[in-house]
């Protein structure tokens, strides 16, 4: 079975939102599956329109490439419901294709991956 | 693993310019270009990033490629692989 990589993303600040994609295209890269999950500030990557928004220069792609090459490459991109009413944000604000999970989710997936990695 | 001499006479079925990307661009690159490598070919990959030339070993390593080697240029890095899977 393929090696696991989870990534906590709670940031919407460049250097902490970047990063995340950055080695989550790694892991993919040497045939690990990634899971991402998003919760607090980091929902706004995955909010309609909120990654164009999210801009570090000197990265190699922008971040909307970013979420297209992990999700051609298979990833799983999970919104934090428990977040949704402290940062106002509904399920229909979000990209097409996300998932929404609850802290268990979260829980349950790390438990069981290889690599856990937070930013926030 | 192969001498410089000796790289320098390979003819790569793929050359890949990831000269204006930073890591993990020259990556990216690699492994979409390896698969329109024939089984056994060659790829050399051109990157002025110098942990690409620690991190394209390794990923060749896990992924089941053999890495035979790299080239200094003046700025860049010519680093060869050879598809095995």
């Amino acid at each position: 079975m393929a090696k696991k990589m989870v990534v906590f993303c709670g940031s919407d600040e460049p250097q902490k939102a970047f990063p995340p994609f950055m080695l989550g295209v790694g892991a993919q890269a040497m045939d690990m599956e990634l899971m991402m999950f998003f919760t607090m500030n980091g929902l706004n990557i995955i909010r309609k329109g909120g990654a164009e928004k999210i801009k570090l220069e000197g990265a190699p792609k922008t971040l909307l490439e970013f979420i297209d090459i992990v999700r051609e490459g298979g990833a799983e991109l999970v919104a934090c419901s428990a977040a949704f009413s402290i940062v106002g944000c509904k399920e229909e604000d979000l990209i097409e294709g996300v998932e929404c999970g609850g802290v268990a989710t979260f829980v349950d997936e790390a438990e069981g991956a290889d690599i856990v990695l937070t930013f926030c | 693993m192969a001498t410089p001499e000796e790289l320098n006479q390979l003819t790569a079925d793929k050359k890949v310019d990831a000269r204006g990307t930073p890591c993990p661009g020259p990556l990216l690159e690699a492994k979409r270009a390896i698969t329109s490598v024939p089984m056994g070919g060659v790829m050399e990959v051109l990157s002025a990033d110098e942990s690409t030339n620690k991190d394209i070993p390794r990923w060749a390593n896990k992924i089941g490629h053999e890495y035979l080697g790299t080239i200094e240029e003046p700025g860049y890095w010519r680093i060869f692989v050879k598809r095995g899977k």
